[in-house]
């Protein structure tokens, strides 16, 4: 079994490209005059975002390490560090990453960690930046063990990670329309992913692909994005705070109040841990599921159509259901 | 890479962005209109039936009153945030309201009033 085995830290060694990139970003806008916008204290929060997630990499990152290299310990496969090797594992940790994402979003408790990274009205390489303080309270670490459990050094799949969040840096943006049609087939894009950080009805809870786009398509949560309906980034209900730790802990927060308010079973209370954002034990708040019914209510003509493929087109106004 | 190099360009690169974004004047606020503020509002709160907007005089506030009660609509740098009033307490102050929601995401917002608009606002905003 081999222990000692060092991959670099991409994300760290990327630092000098992000800032590069965000400049070329605003001056292409700037000498353009279209492809995006920037405003100070959203960028500022989104890359206080960003340099909090490092820094919560080095105070809590050894508790996944510790994790994984127990993991390590106790497989007896061992698939080497060859190329080949490395390009499945980097396949293979895209689609943990799909499924990681796709629990983000439907499961309360890793959405607290994950809403952050939506939080921005923006769209701009700024906006990647903006990400998590508290993946390790998630406990998502778990879903990479089979990844070391079948032989893929924990060194190896936490670099090949690191690719995966530095390709999707590009994607945050306005700037680029469309890539060629080969290339959005296969891939994930800034047209693909400008839809999964919509927060119109049609866009909620889709593309979850980080590399390879062909996960959300097997996985039925594919929707491209429309020329019809601009994206409009954000979440459903706006927070209303540049306060970088009121972001990343703001959801974390409304689990405990909600969770902890009095009257309520324990299955109501273990709901609003862990059931899809939107739960809510007297009906007062709207699933994704709800806002796309109420969606097609007003807009009938949508039914259908991406995003609505799963709505039955002849019930009456006011009635469409999922189906 | 070390450390310290990792900590100049992290340091250096959020302060080099956020002089140049201010300094290219992307630190305005969002310029509320009567038909920016009932889109805005509608953006928010599809749902809602809005029967009318009261703008503030510097265009960065707007009280909206719907069908089902009334709402706060504000800038929030080049955006647009709202929130219904339903849970909130409002403190005078020199230059407005501070209005305070019990919600960790949006703690609350200063709406700048004149003295004139200041009661009509006090008014709209009682509840009914």
């Amino acid at each position: 079994m081999t222990d000692q085995i060092s991959f670099p830290d991409a994300v760290q060694w990327a630092v000098p490209f992000f800032v590069a990139a965000i400049l070329a970003e605003f001056l292409w806008i700037a000498v353009k005059g279209k492809g995006g916008r920037y405003e100070t204290r959203d960028a500022v929060t989104s890359l206080i975002m960003g340099a909090g997630n490092i820094a919560s990499g080095f105070l809590l990152g050894f508790i996944a390490y510790g994790f994984f290299m127990w993991l390590w310990q106790i497989t007896p496969l061992d698939l080497g560090t060859s190329i080949p090797v490395i390009i499945l594992c980097f396949v293979l940790d895209d689609f943990r990453y799909y499924w990681v994402h796709r629990f983000g979003h439907r499961i309360r408790w890793v959405w607290a960690n994950h809403v952050n990274h939506h939080s921005s009205q923006h769209y701009n390489l700024t906006t990647a930046l903006r990400q998590p303080w508290t993946y390790t309270f998630t406990l998502m670490m778990v879903v990479r063990a089979p990844l070391i459990l079948i032989g893929f050094h924990p060194a190896m799949v936490l670099f090949v990670g690191g690719l995966n969040l530095i390709y999707q840096f590009w994607i945050h943006t306005e700037a680029i329309g469309k890539m060629p049609r080969w290339f959005e087939a296969i891939m994930n894009t800034p047209s693909h992913h400008r839809a999964h950080h919509g927060r119109n009805a049609r866009y909620l809870d889709c593309n979850y692909a980080g590399v390879f786009i062909i996960w959300d398509k097997m996985f039925g949560t594919f929707v491209p994005e429309q020329e019809n309906d601009r994206v409009d980034f954000g979440l459903v209900h706006n927070i209303g705070t540049f306060n970088p730790l009121r972001v990343a802990f703001h959801e974390w927060v409304g689990i405990w109040r909600d969770a902890t308010q009095p009257g309520l079973t324990l299955r109501q209370r273990l709901a609003y841990c862990f059931a899809p954002p939107g739960y809510s034990h007297d009906g007062s708040r709207d699933s994704s599921e709800q806002i796309k019914a109420k969606h097609l209510a007003r807009h009938p003509e949508d039914c259908g159509t991406p995003g609505f493929e799963h709505f039955d087109k002849k019930l009456p106004t006011g009635q469409a259901e999922r189906v | 890479m070390p450390l310290e190099i990792l900590l100049v360009l992290v340091v250096g690169g959020i302060a080099g962005i956020t002089l140049l974004l201010h300094l290219t004047g992307h630190s305005e606020p969002f310029v509320l209109t009567p038909e920016t503020a009932r889109a805005q509002w509608l953006r928010h709160a599809p749902d809602d039936t809005i029967i009318d907007v009261t703008i503030s005089n510097d265009r960065h506030a707007a009280l909206v009153r719907t069908e089902t009660g009334a709402g706060l609509l504000w800038s929030f740098g080049a955006d647009t945030v709202a929130r219904h009033l339903l849970d909130f307490d409002w403190i005078e102050r020199p230059e407005g309201f501070e209005i305070q929601f019990h919600d960790f995401d949006t703690p609350g917002t200063l709406i700048h009033l004149d003295e004139i608009e200041r009661a009509h606002w006090r008014h709209l905003m009682e509840p009914e």
